[in-house]
């Protein structure tokens, strides 16, 4: 079977559509709850998404994806309780690509290579793991080739002064590659980096694979300057805002992905 | 399976890092290297440590503690440097590489404040800006090393996150370098962090073995037949184990902080269980709970009380070359007033547990055999947990 995520950005390029993506954590409200917002989203037309399993230490996240992991942690949620609900809702018939966004030490923890099983198992179409650089993924890239074709894909992220390393990092890279908007950490609204339309037009120009934005993303107006060169926007830290603001409410979810997608694609 | 990776001791270092820093740690690196091979860095450096640190420090003969505990003790006195430890040593090293590198901010990560109040120091010193990461929890157990921060002209930034500690500090000293990495040199404190942080804090707290070593030979004529200090990251200890650990008779041993017991779960011992993880960059032994979640450590030493332990450390313990043990909060408290008492020297509490494990040793050892342990700063900034715990009040943990 072709990878979900491939798949879909297969189709939106035939279709000349951008990807919208977002990024939620894994457990919020409750399982039950999460089920519901990733069937809302589905049918809202989302193209991926993006479940964060929460971790004590998350380095890479700024303060609103920072206090959700603590949330989820505290209410229980651990990384077998996600693949429970990842073969549940592939059961019930999502078909949505899901991507675990998740720190290093949970895949080790767990064992690299159950992990890969683990997610191959349970529908895991990709990983994107921000505290494992290109030059550590061997041990992780080693269980993803033993896994083979079900195996999810890793999906490699680049920064605005990634500069030298962009081609070493999109040789072999799939899905598509994620560009972080600025310096830092997740959720820093509106401050892209100074040079960030020369920075993903090079990228752009290197990669045989689609490109998307993220980090500091609101609404589908913030990506206008870079429309012509970005394929997708995601959207992480303001989505778990507006979830919280609005008590999870599924109906809340579905109505902002619908407005992103259509605004994106109107752009 | 690294075994020839620069980054790596053993299976353990690396830099899990996030993208936007791998430039910046390329970056360090080479500054790091090229200063290291020129003699007017190196010049620099001994200039400060010698003129403003007051180096070298003293390898004290503690005649009436050797009494005491039945071995010929030797104390390497980093208390008596300026600020109180150790951690200077790596500051002056670690601020003159980022003048080198045209650095004009620095940040740094604290937990009992000595490594702050150090960077403060160092910032204050070249005219530099300098930010401060410290919990929430450690500045209310360290009111006094937040005043002389701020007296320095340091910003101390109050972490509330997570469990408003060490820890968490160093997770938001990590964010803000992530995002400022273009203009700022984070000055990391321990023997940690990714690759060449390791590498650079034992090289610049080598010089206490360098002097001890020589000190001894002028002393005794001899090598030490033990070597011991306190570990919590690892800088002190690196540092007293740089120059010996090729000196295979010499026996090499690391005290971490058992708090309340091993077997409470309430301590900071990150090697005694064994597990490795994966926490601030590097792959190391960590506490860490079922789930891989990064476990609180407890000390009623704020210097000792972190996760994790230094890669070094940790393949220093799988080679066998170092023994690493651990001593409770109550035998560190006693060991810390016997010192007191016998040579009129109030030792820093993460110190006294080196104290405390040199009891036990002495009693393996003759009373000519010697040992030196890493006296690694003064307890001054530590009076107010000693008489909350004197009182029989307990301390903050």
């Amino acid at each position: 079977m072709q990878n979900r995520i491939e798949a879909t950005l297969q189709i939106l390029k035939e279709k000349k559509e951008k990807a919208f993506i977002t990024y939620m954590t894994a457990g919020l409200p409750d399982m039950e709850g999460c089920k519901a917002l990733i069937r809302a989203q589905e049918e809202a037309g989302t193209d991926l998404l993006e479940l964060g399993i929460p971790f004590s230490d998350p380095v890479a996240d700024g303060p609103v994806i920072q206090s959700a992991s603590y949330k989820s942690i505290q209410q229980g949620t651990s990384l077998n309780k996600v693949f429970r609900l990842m073969k549940e809702i592939r059961q019930e018939g999502v078909q949505v690509p899901i991507i675990f966004m998740m720190y290093y030490n949970t895949v080790f923890h767990h064992g690299v290579e159950k992990f890969v099983e683990d997610c191959a198992e349970c529908g895991v179409d990709g990983l994107i793991i921000p505290d494992l650089p290109l030059e550590e993924q061997n041990e992780i890239r080693k269980a993803l080739a033993q896994e083979g074709e079900n195996a999810p894909l890793l999906i490699q992220l680049v920064s605005p002064v990634s500069a030298g390393r962009i081609p070493k990092i999109l040789d072999g890279a799939r899905g598509f590659v994620y560009c972080v908007s600025g310096m830092g950490v997740t959720g820093q609204s509106g401050n892209f980096h100074r040079e960030i339309i020369s920075y993903l037009s090079d990228v752009k120009a290197q990669s045989k694979i689609p490109v998307m934005m993220g980090f500091g993303i609101r609404n589908a107006h913030d990506v206008a300057p870079m429309k012509d060169i970005i394929d997708g926007a995601i959207v992480g830290s303001h989505f778990i805002n507006l979830m919280e603001e609005n008590h999870y409410a599924p109906e809340a979810a579905k109505a902002y992905c619908q407005r992103f997608k259509s605004e994106l694609n109107a752009l | 399976m690294n075994k020839n990776d620069r980054r790596y001791y053993g299976n353990f270092g690396g830099q899990y890092v996030s993208e936007s820093l791998m430039q910046a740690l390329e970056e360090l690196e080479a500054a790091f290297e090229g200063a290291m091979q020129d003699a007017s860095f190196l010049e620099e450096c001994s200039y400060y440590l010698k003129q403003y640190v007051g180096r070298e420090t003293p390898l004290y003969y503690a005649q009436h503690l050797s009494e005491a505990y039945g071995a010929k003790i030797y104390l390497k006195r980093e208390d008596l440097n300026h600020t109180g430890a150790h951690k200077i040593n790596n500051v002056i090293g670690q601020i003159l590489l980022a003048k080198r590198m045209g650095k004009k901010k620095v940040i740094a990560e604290t937990g009992a404040g000595q490594h702050g109040v150090a960077t403060a120091t160092g910032a204050a010193l070249f005219g530099m800006e300098c930010t401060v990461y410290m919990g929430a929890e450690d500045m209310e157990r360290q009111k006094l090393n937040v005043l002389r921060m701020e007296l320095l002209g340091a910003k101390v930034e109050k972490v509330t996150s997570g469990s408003n500690t060490l820890k968490d500090a160093t997770n938001e000293a990590i964010r803000t370098w992530a995002k400022t990495a273009e203009d700022t040199f984070y000055v990391i404190g321990s023997a940690l962090g990714p690759y060449p942080y390791p590498k650079m804090v034992k090289e610049f707290q080598s010089i206490i073995s360098k002097e001890a070593k020589r000190q001894l030979m002028e002393a005794e004529g001899r090598l030490p037949d033990v070597v011991m200090a306190c570990v919590g990251g690892g800088s002190n200890s690196i540092g007293m184990f740089a120059e010996f650990i090729e000196e295979p008779s010499v026996k090499l041993i690391g005290v971490e902080a058992a708090g309340l017991g091993i077997e409470t779960g309430k301590h900071a011992s990150a090697m005694a269980l064994g597990q490795v993880g994966i926490l601030h960059g590097m792959k190391s032994y960590l506490l860490q709970d079922e789930e891989g979640n990064v476990q609180l450590a407890h000390s009623i030493s704020a210097g000792l009380d972190y996760p994790g332990v230094g890669p070094e450390h940790a393949y220093l313990r799988d080679t066998g070359r170092v023994e690493y043990v651990s001593i409770m909060d109550v035998e560190a408290m006693d060991a810390l007033q016997e010192l007191c008492r016998l040579e009129g020297i109030i030792p820093a509490i993460e110190s006294s547990h080196a104290l405390a494990y040199a009891k036990k040793q002495a009693q393996k050892m003759g009373k000519d055999e010697i040992m030196v342990i890493c006296l690694s700063g003064r307890g001054d900034k530590d009076v107010h947990t000693v008489a909350a715990y004197l009182e029989g009040k307990g301390y903050r943990n």
